[in-house]
């Protein structure tokens, strides 16, 4: 199945007002293959958007979140080819056969695995908005270190931005899952 | 501002990147990992126009140690790669250190060595270790290949020696030996992820004889519209015996290389404070330092 761009429009139309509708009209929309969560998809839209809003509004993989839009809060962060990144700040353009993981890609069975257990045992979430991306940033963390010392978890994590837990919970988590 | 209706093409090696740049002069905005220009772009500090996405071209992403110890550094490498290089922490370890300081792990993954050189930041955290290190950058474009010290591919705030048409495709440094020493230092707001208010580079040579430096570039960022050279105070430590005296003389003299602004990170006193202060840090750390 092809995730076309189109099918979005009146989402963007609710979202910015008319002017982006101006927009749509112009927009030169490219089809786009990649991997995600493991399982290849296409998608139709323009090539300078963002995997974040691919993600949100065409894929309707709704555990990414928009915080910032500008790189500055993590909220956003997936793995492409393995290593965090911001969505936001990542053009679909630039994601053309590469691997993407999201949020919803760590669950196995409808299980979570073993890092968003850990969030959730350690209680390290309150509003909840900054933990997809803590997760995610996490788990690359994991992946290239399966034994972070505390420091080294404080460094992976320094971009990813959580107003409410005042991140003790977090860095719990994380050595709950440490190896 | 949203980016729909903008165009990105993506070739598929450099040499169809330099041809598409010649054929679209001056109407394609090289886009590298882009974690700035989209910024730009979507802010409207930058003109809207369609995008080259050289991202995919992995051909500029390489870190090498020539028989003539040399390092050559892709555009494309990624801050997260130098930060982590075995070549670079040993032969350039001012630049690895700075590399880890850009910005948070996800803008280290992304974001590119060619592309903080071109976007020309004043506060680039790359620029003050390459100007230290005498770096030179490499540009290519389909009339063929040019090589621009750092110091003069700058000429004035945001203004670069790189024509429409060329792309930069590699910078390259000589590997600091044993009798070299250096240290980044950054003052940023926050630890985490933040743009610079005052970095600095300093490279010194050690004469092992004297215990002198007989050699020394200081380069700061973030003061003036480009990173720059503070050359008097170089002077004050070529060849000098430094004692606590002597290195906050030739901290003081950073001033007669600056001219900092007031803007949302600092004011200009306070930069120009910050200055003196960084590189007298940076002075007493490679004087206490075993030579």
């Amino acid at each position: 199945m092809i995730f076309k761009f189109r099918s979005i429009s009146k989402v963007l139309i609710l979202r910015s007002g008319e002017n982006l509708y101006v927009r749509c009209g112009n927009a030169v929309v490219r089809r786009f293959s990649f991997v995600l969560n493991g399982k290849p998809v296409e998608v139709e839209v323009p090539p300078a958007y963002t995997l974040l809003e691919t993600l949100r509004n065409v894929l309707h993989l709704t555990g990414t979140k928009d915080g910032c839009s500008d790189g500055d809060c993590g909220a956003c962060t997936v793995l492409l080819d393995g290593r965090a990144v911001h969505s936001c700040l990542t053009l679909m353009a630039q994601v053309e056969g590469r691997s993407v993981t999201t949020v919803e890609g760590l669950l196995r069975d409808s299980s979570p695995d073993e890092v968003q257990s850990a969030y959730a045992e350690s209680g390290a979430v309150q509003c909840g908005y900054c933990t997809p991306g803590l997760i995610m940033a996490t788990k690359a963390l994991l992946m290239s270190n399966p034994r972070p010392s505390v420091e080294e978890i404080k460094e992976a994590l320094r971009g990813n931005l959580c107003r409410c837990t005042g991140y003790a919970k977090i860095l719990e988590a994380v050595l709950r899952v440490r190896r | 501002m949203l980016l729909y209706d903008i165009d990105v093409i993506t070739p598929s090696s450099l040499d169809e990147a330099l041809e598409i740049l010649s054929s679209r002069k001056g109407r394609v905005k090289v886009v590298a990992g882009g974690t700035d220009l989209i910024i730009q772009m979507k802010d409207g500090i930058i003109p809207r126009m369609d995008l080259l996405n050289i991202y995919g071209l992995d051909e500029l992403r390489y870190i090498k140690l020539d028989d003539n110890d040399v390092i050559r550094i892709g555009a494309l490498t990624s801050f997260s790669e130098i930060a982590g290089s075995e070549i670079i922490r040993r032969y350039a370890k001012i630049l690895a250190e700075a590399a880890s300081t850009v910005g948070s792990i996800q803008i280290m993954n992304k974001a590119s060595i060619g592309g903080n050189i071109v976007n020309a930041s004043p506060a680039a955290d790359s620029l003050p270790p390459l100007y230290a290190l005498d770096a030179i950058v490499k540009v290519a474009s389909s009339r063929g290949f040019r090589e621009v010290p750092i110091e003069s591919f700058y000429r004035g705030y945001k203004k670069l020696d790189l024509a429409e048409d060329e792309l930069v495709c590699e910078v390259r440094l000589r590997a600091m030996s044993d009798d070299e020493d250096g240290v980044f230092l950054k003052h940023g707001l926050r630890l985490g992820d933040a743009i610079a208010v005052v970095n600095a580079a300093i490279w010194v040579k050690r004469d092992n004889r004297s215990g002198l430096f007989s050699d020394a570039r200081v380069a700061l960022g973030a003061v003036a519209p480009t990173v720059v050279r503070a050359r008097r105070c170089e002077q004050l430590i070529i060849n000098r015996r430094l004692d606590d005296d002597s290195m906050w003389s030739a901290a003081r003299a950073v001033l007669e290389s600056i001219s900092p602004i007031d803007d949302v990170r600092g004011s200009a006193e306070y930069r120009r404070e910050m200055s003196v202060n960084l590189v007298y840090m940076g002075l007493w750390e490679l004087t206490h330092r075993s030579g």
